[in-house]
């Protein structure tokens, strides 16, 4: 009885260790592999050739530093737009909650790449958009398609949705009676919302920002259909160093320094924004 | 639960987060299984049995053939064809390839289609196997001359063209009247209207000979040159982007005045919007050709040279001819489409002229070692 019991658990783990071992942590092996190979394309040889580290930094710096930014803005804007969004939908939409919600999932039922190739459209030289955003200055050179802004607002436009539910779940899980609690307590809306309904939320916010900016630093989707030259990000480094140059081992080198700093950013997020808010009620 | 360790939680789901989110990331990346080349140098020539049949699978390019062809070809050769359309650019069709390849493998694969350079490359890697040529007397009789002794396969021992065509300049004659070199391009009146080709074999050597270079004979600071000229035009904002045929979008809605492109493109856009046409380069233009080849691992290549030997019937590429609108290899099919569609064989991007394309060059041959530097520095120049 007791030996089943112990070994329950480790069936149940069972389907998801091995499917991760089989198409996580093998093939990340191989990828750091080949990072530390050298030689040309037909003879890479594993000779622990830490080099390819160092030449990536060096030669993409100006993307890698690009491409953190644009991550960034888009993730920081679609925060902005994601928070009033979730909140409304949460406390203010009352019957209209579930058309709203879907209203949020229904681009996912059009694919990434067309999604993104329909903003060319909206976005081009000609097209209403483009013309106001040039009438108020925010587009000096008349074109807005094919600059680092058009790339921002992609990233912004397809990663949305992942802001949007995660905040939208914490929200709504909070105790409404907390709040009036804090009304009763004198204090204003205002107040009782960046005392109570913020800090609650937190956890949201975080796995919201978090599920943004990773995808988003990695992508190369937007840069390629928005972007034009000149704002190109890490991702597009990387596909044109696997598939047009066939170097795999600065790509696979290049992907790992992407990890890890993305990894570094993520760990210090958590430790400065995080520790509070993620700890929960319980520890209250 | 102690301050201390929720944050070790908190940290556990971030890690757990991100790891998800770079297993995701990583695999959009594709990867590289097997790297190494293939063998032998030394290509070995294609063993055929006796009469076609069985089954036959043949990658190409996206809207490259007509509709009737293949079936045609099923009905009077008994073989059965799955014709896949998976080849949407040299690089990526290579790298999905590669690690087949050079494991002696071609993915089912009995014919792919592919332009010089990169059969070039892959001959170089020993991917490819030599043709029988008893098999395919149409190819021997009705190729084009001009084609029949190209640099990287000076025999033709291992490549038949698909279709061939021009690369030059395709304008908006309604917004740039006035482009008829590649190096118009470089005027800052069509500051950011301008699109360049991503691929840097097609567009170094147009902007070469502009700049009064052969591209044939360059040197390596002859493509550094040009490589930078172009480098700079993007820091100054001239260059718009880099495409491949996606350059039609950008023409169409006029977010580009002018671009590097191909004739078949030329034509096909012209035929939705009159203002887009093909314009020569007083400089010249570059000839290149798509090849059919027969990869090492290739199941039925007796099939397969059955295949390039049907599509080498003038009758039967009149038809090819008709609907893709490149240049085609094979001789005679002027003829037949002169009795029935005289508008097309008179167009000179379909038949050019040896007038037409006298400045025109071939893609120059690099080694694998060279493609390689320029490739590097040009991609550098793309996503700068």
């Amino acid at each position: 009885m007791t030996l089943r019991r112990r070994i329950v658990p480790y069936l149940l783990l069972g389907p998801g260790t091995i499917w991760l071992l089989l198409f996580f942590v093998v093939p990340l092996f191989y990828m750091a592999e080949l990072s530390l190979r050298s030689g040309t394309f037909g003879n890479y040889e594993f000779t622990w050739h830490w080099a390819n580290y160092s030449e990536a930094l060096d030669l993409y710096d100006t993307q890698l530093v690009r491409s953190f930014l644009y991550a960034g803005v888009a993730t920081l804007i679609a925060l902005l737009i994601a928070y009033p969004l979730a909140y409304t939908i949460a406390f203010k939409a009352g019957r209209w909650r579930n058309a709203l919600l879907f209203a949020v999932v229904a681009p996912f039922f059009t694919t990434y790449l067309i999604r993104t190739i329909a903003w060319e459209t909206i976005l081009s030289d000609d097209s209403p958009v483009t013309k106001v955003l040039h009438a108020i200055g925010l587009a000096p050179s008349g074109h807005v398609l094919a600059t680092g802004g058009a790339v921002i607002a992609g990233l912004t436009y397809n990663f949305l949705p992942f802001m949007i539910l995660p905040i939208y779940a914490s929200l709504e899980r909070i105790d409404v009676r907390l709040i009036e609690a804090a009304r009763d307590l004198y204090s204003s809306a205002a107040q009782a919302f960046w005392r109570v309904t913020l800090p609650l939320s937190a956890p949201g916010v975080i796995a919201g920002t978090l599920l943004t900016f990773i995808p988003a630093a990695g992508d190369y989707v937007n840069a390629q259909f928005l972007g034009g030259a000149g704002n190109q990000m890490i991702g597009n480094v990387i596909q044109a160093l696997y598939l047009s140059q066939s170097n795999y081992p600065s790509a696979a080198a290049l992907s790992f320094v992407l990890m890890a700093l993305i990894m570094v950013a993520v760990v210090i997020y958590i430790r400065f924004a995080g520790s509070e808010a993620l700890m929960g009620e319980e520890s209250r | 639960m102690s301050r201390q360790s929720s944050r070790g939680t908190a940290l556990t789901i971030a890690s757990l987060i991100a790891a998800l989110a770079l297993a995701l990331g990583l695999s959009a990346c594709g990867g590289g299984g097997g790297i190494g080349g293939g063998g032998d140098k030394e290509a070995e020539t294609v063993k055929l049995e006796g009469k076609p049949s069985g089954s036959l699978t043949i990658s190409n390019w996206p809207l490259y053939i007509d509709s009737g062809t293949v079936p045609a070809f099923e009905k009077a050769s008994g073989v059965s064809v799955k014709y896949i359309e998976d080849v949407n650019d040299n690089n990526s069709f290579f790298g999905k390839m590669q690690p087949l390849l050079s494991q002696g493998q071609s993915g089912g694969r009995s014919v792919f289609v592919v332009t010089d350079w990169m059969a070039a490359k892959m001959r170089e890697l020993g991917y490819l196997q030599n043709l029988d040529k008893s098999a395919i007397p149409n190819v021997e009789a009705n190729l084009a001359k001009s084609l029949r002794h190209p640099s990287f396969d000076p025999n033709r021992d291992f490549s038949v063209p698909w279709q061939t065509g021009l690369g030059g300049l395709i304008v908006r004659k309604d917004l740039a009247p006035n482009i008829h070199s590649v190096c118009d391009l470089f005027d800052p009146q069509y500051k950011g209207k301008v699109d360049f080709l991503n691929e840097v074999i097609e567009t170094v050597p147009l902007v070469m000979a502009c700049e009064g270079v052969e591209p044939d004979s360059a040197s390596e600071a002859d493509w550094t040159k040009a490589i930078d000229k172009i480098g700079k035009a993007v820091e100054e904002g001239q260059i718009r982007r880099f495409t491949g045929n996606d350059y039609a979008r950008d023409l169409t809605s006029g977010d580009a005045v002018a671009v590097i492109g191909w004739s078949g493109d030329a034509v096909q856009l012209q035929a939705d919007n009159p203002n887009i046409e093909f314009r020569m380069p007083t400089e010249g233009c570059s000839l290149w050709s798509d090849n059919m080849v027969i990869p090492v691992g290739a199941p039925n290549p007796t099939a397969g040279e059955a295949w390039m030997n049907y599509v080498y019937d003038p009758e039967v590429q009149a038809n090819i001819a008709e609907y893709v609108n490149y240049v085609t290899p094979v001789e005679g099919v002027k003829e037949v489409l002169a009795e029935r569609e005289p508008a097309l064989a008179k167009n000179q991007l379909i038949f050019p002229s040896e007038a037409f394309t006298k400045n025109c060059f071939t893609q120059p041959k690099l080694s694998a070692e060279e493609l390689q530097k320029v490739t590097q520095a040009y991609d550098a120049v793309i996503n700068g």
